[in-house]
């Protein structure tokens, strides 16, 4: 078989090849994989990126020495860390988003721009099933569930339960990638469903307000500069332990003026115009 | 062949990789067997009867996947089926030779079309227009199981059509000069004739594709809505076609296979889902099959 | 009269169904071309994505669906000869249907569960990453049934005077296999090939775990670590990921060239194809 005579060279040249590998969330993607476009183009760095299994699948690929760099839109988690004890976590952030609550065209033009914690909780968990009882038009709420694994999921019902793991047993259709969520919402009358802020575009798919204490407050760059709105999150780059050689040229570059650039491109709040440090217990 | 036997070169190589092949196969028979016990030692026969699939409280039961699939299935049998068997009755029986090849070309070459092309139409067009031709029953959305079988449906048309075009050219010819001899015209000779001779056929023409329509993963995973626990109230009723629901190979191309991916018994579950799967398409392959090589033994 | 009628009105149902068939798929194709056609120019076939999939090529999507089908063509031909010949020559009548219904259900097992069989051994127990070489593997055990039935077709329809010429020339088996059986099944071995990697070229489900990731793959360096990108599995994923309004049309684009690539590879079959039901409609 030609295989067996190709093999020992092909061995042989993989020793030389230093490729920074990545996984991880779709949303960090944009950003960081312009980024790696540059570098290859510029430092001719060889760089592989990809998407498989959305946060957890960042976490686990880097826990299990896959990848070098992980993209993440959520923390760490605890049971993460349990679970790949020798990996030591580096949570290098690179910019801020926030999940969106957002809702199709007639949801959103039939009067409902704001909801309470109480009314999604009440939603996620079945007892409110139509948009009339939150002071929108007559029809049945569809609600979108994130898929297990994805950060936007879990900074959602980290924000509802506390932890993810506390959140209750509910079965929704569940969406996966950005654009699917986003097209799917779009096109189904009554839709509900949890977006990263800067995919809302407020002309297919609006976002919601969330009212805290009496004042709405939208998922707007001020708000999630400020990190009032409850539900900002973070976005992440991951190494394991201190980020060196060619992790750190692509970190260098994602933290510099021309990656913060890209980060605001794609529509994240880049780290200087961040002005609240993040208060997390 | 009647050269003089005994082992040369060529008889043991080719019996070498003959032997990695059905290794690998029993292999993948075996694997699928071990790395399941976990979730069997678990869940017994619930597993497959269970209504409720939860993976974080470590529940596991497919009993609405295997609704899903065979949902699924039906909708694409019942569309693909009548029109794929009617479509080859006239290429079969109607048309020039020329013709028919032609036709049978094209066929073939639409067979080939991949399944995540399918998942794009379906995805971008076939969604919405299920949703808006369905809007009186009211559908939540447009990612239904219905949606999904009829996806499925166009992708095994192709299958059909032409398996059953060769049941039906495999009637001898003798048959149906016989039969027009008789007085019979050309749609008698068909309906007392070839379809008759030819039904084993049919039916493993419709197996073949059925056991390909529950196989078959990324086009219905992007429009059947992944939604778990969809177990209908009323077993025989329609309703929960406009639902949205999950296939055992939705779920096994989901992300759940990534975050199992590590955990003993979340792991089992979703390879003895693969194993469940993969009994069910053997079983209705192995059936098809058999009929397909005994068309005239009746 | 009723009978007329009856005759008619068949034929016209019947003929209404191939119609509805054939206008249904043509319309898929239609669909996909008015759509994917603008996206298709030169440059779009020769230079890598750039601007995450909104602009630039899949140069690298091509090479390395490329690679993926090499490799499966040279994991498939020689088990495939090997198990053609032990159906054609070496077993008796009697066990070769067990064979060949074997073969028929490995052509049904559906493909997700080859990329899970991937992932157990070549991820869990190997310890390999994304690796070419698993996808290869993987999809040349898919295209196997397809590749091994061609050959035994082609085998069994070898006229048995030939065999029967070379034994009375005094050659042995092996050299009957040589001298006449293999020069005989190289078109049954291009035809079956060229069909399974038409199949082989649009699966995802096999190598979305295993073997391709979605940027930053190029010619592969090495094989544990090695993945490459591929046509179909950038379609999955931007069909879930595409944030730009321009990703859309490259989507289709590269939808239309996957389309394009699986027609010409079915239709270079062809010709061998139609010769070999020739001989098969006399019997």
């Amino acid at each position: 078989m030609k295989l067996a005579i190709l093999f020992p060279t092909l061995l042989s040249l993989s020793a030389a090849a230093e490729t920074l590998k990545i996984n991880g969330s779709t949303t960090v993607n944009l950003p960081v994989a312009e980024a790696a476009e540059v570098l290859r183009a510029e430092k001719k760095m060889d760089i592989q990126i990809d998407t498989q299994g959305g946060s957890s699948g960042g976490i686990s690929m880097l826990g299990e020495g896959l990848v070098q760099v992980g993209m993440i839109s959520k923390h760490v988690s605890q049971t993460d860390r349990e679970k790949f004890p020798k990996c030591q976590y580096k949570e290098i952030q690179i910019g801020e988003d926030a999940v969106a609550l957002i809702v199709s065209k007639d949801v959103w033009e039939g009067g409902v721009k704001t909801v309470t914690k109480e009314q999604v909780a009440d939603i996620y968990e079945g007892r409110i099933k139509n948009w009339k009882e939150v002071g929108g038009p007559d029809r049945r709420i569809v609600f979108f569930n994130k898929e297990p694994g994805r950060g936007t999921w879990e900074v959602f019902v980290h924000w509802l339960y506390g932890d993810p793991k506390k959140a209750p047993q509910v079965s929704f259709p569940e969406v996966g990638g950005n654009e699917e969520t986003r097209n799917k919402v779009a096109s189904t009358k009554g839709a509900l469903s949890q977006l990263s802020s800067s995919w809302a575009d407020g002309k297919t798919v609006f976002a919601l307000s969330l009212k805290v204490d009496g004042k709405e407050i939208a998922p707007v760059t001020a708000n999630i500069a400020s990190r009032i709105y409850p539900l900002s999150r973070p976005l992440f780059v991951l190494t394991n332990g201190e980020p060196s050689g060619e992790s750190k040229v692509l970190i260098d570059f994602l933290l510099s003026e021309r990656g913060q650039q890209l980060v605001k491109k794609h529509g994240y709040l880049p780290l200087a115009e961040l002005k609240a440090p993040e208060t997390r217990p | 062949m009647t050269g003089r036997r005994r082992w040369s070169l060529t008889k043991w190589v080719s019996g070498t990789f003959s032997v990695f092949a059905l290794l690998a196969l029993a292999a993948l028979l075996v694997l699928f067997i071990r790395q399941s016990l976990p979730v069997w030692r678990q869940e017994g026969w619930g597993f497959l009867t269970g209504k409720r699939w939860f993976y974080r409280q470590e529940e596991f039961g497919l009993a609405p996947m295997l609704h899903g699939t065979v949902a699924v299935a039906l909708v694409a049998l019942g569309l693909a089926a009548p029109l794929g068997i009617g479509a080859a009755i006239f290429t079969a029986e109607f048309l020039s030779t020329r013709l028919r090849l032609i036709v049978k070309v094209a066929i073939e070459l639409l067979a080939g079309i991949p399944s995540v092309v399918y998942g794009l139409l379906g995805i971008l067009l076939l969604r919405d227009w299920v949703y808006e031709a369905m809007e009186r029953f009211e559908p939540l959305s447009g990612d239904t199981l219905l949606t999904g079988g009829i996806l499925l449906g166009v992708m095994i048309l192709p299958t059909i059509m032409t398996l059953s075009d060769d049941a039906l050219r495999t009637v001898p010819a003798s048959q149906r000069l016989a039969a027009r001899a008789l007085g019979l015209n050309s749609t008698e000779t068909v309906l007392h004739v070839s379809l008759r001779q030819a039904l084993p056929g049919l039916v493993a023409a419709i197996l073949l594709a059925v056991g390909r329509a529950c196989g078959e993963m990324i086009a219905v995973f992007l429009v059947v809505g992944r939604q778990d626990n969809q177990w209908p109230d009323k077993l025989f009723s329609a309703k929960p076609l406009l639902e949205a629901g999950q296939t055992l190979s939705t779920k096994l191309g989901s992300s759940e296979t990534n975050i199992a991916y590590g955990d003993p018994l979340h792991w089992a579950a979703m390879v003895a889902l693969g194993l469940v799967l993969l009994a069910l398409v053997t079983f209705i392959t192995a059936i098809g099959v058999r009929l397909q090589r005994s068309p005239h033994e009746t | 009269m009723r009978r007329k009628f009856i005759h008619h009105f068949f034929r016209l149902a019947t003929g209404l169904c191939a119609a509805a068939a054939c206008a249904v798929l043509g319309l898929i194709v239609w669909a996909i071309v008015k759509r994917g056609w603008p996206a298709i120019n030169w440059r779009f076939f020769t230079e890598q994505i750039l601007l995450v999939g909104a602009d630039g090529g899949i140069f690298y999507n091509l090479l390395g669906t490329g690679i993926l089908l090499v490799t499966a063509f040279c994991v498939s031909a020689p088990v495939a000869l090997s198990l053609a010949l032990l159906h054609g020559v070496y077993l008796p009548p009697k066990r070769r249907g067990t064979l060949a219904l074997l073969l028929y259900i490995l052509n049904g097992v559906p493909s997700i569960l080859f990329g899970i069989f991937g992932m157990i051994v070549f991820v869990q127990f190997l310890g390999w990453g994304k690796s070419w070489l698993t996808g290869g593997i993987l999809l040349g055990f898919m295209i196997l049934p397809t590749v091994t039935i061609a050959l035994m077709e082609r085998i069994s329809a070898i006229p048995r005077k030939f065999g029967e010429a070379a034994a009375a020339l005094g050659l042995r088996e092996s050299q009957i296999i040589r001298a006449v059986i293999l020069p005989q099944s190289v078109g049954g071995l291009v035809t079956g090939s060229l069909l399974g990697l038409a199949r082989a070229a649009g699966e995802t489900a096999p190598i979305m775990f295993t073997a391709t990731i979605f940027a930053g793959a190029t010619m592969p360096s090495g094989i544990k670590e090695s993945p490459v990108l591929s046509l179909p599995y950038h379609i999955f994923i931007l069909a879930q990921d595409s944030f730009d309004p321009a990703v859309g049309s490259k989507l289709w684009g590269t939808a239309l060239t996957l389309l394009m690539l699986v027609f010409l590879l079915s239709l270079a079959a062809l010709p061998a194809r139609l010769k070999l039901k020739q001989p098969a409609h006399h019997d």
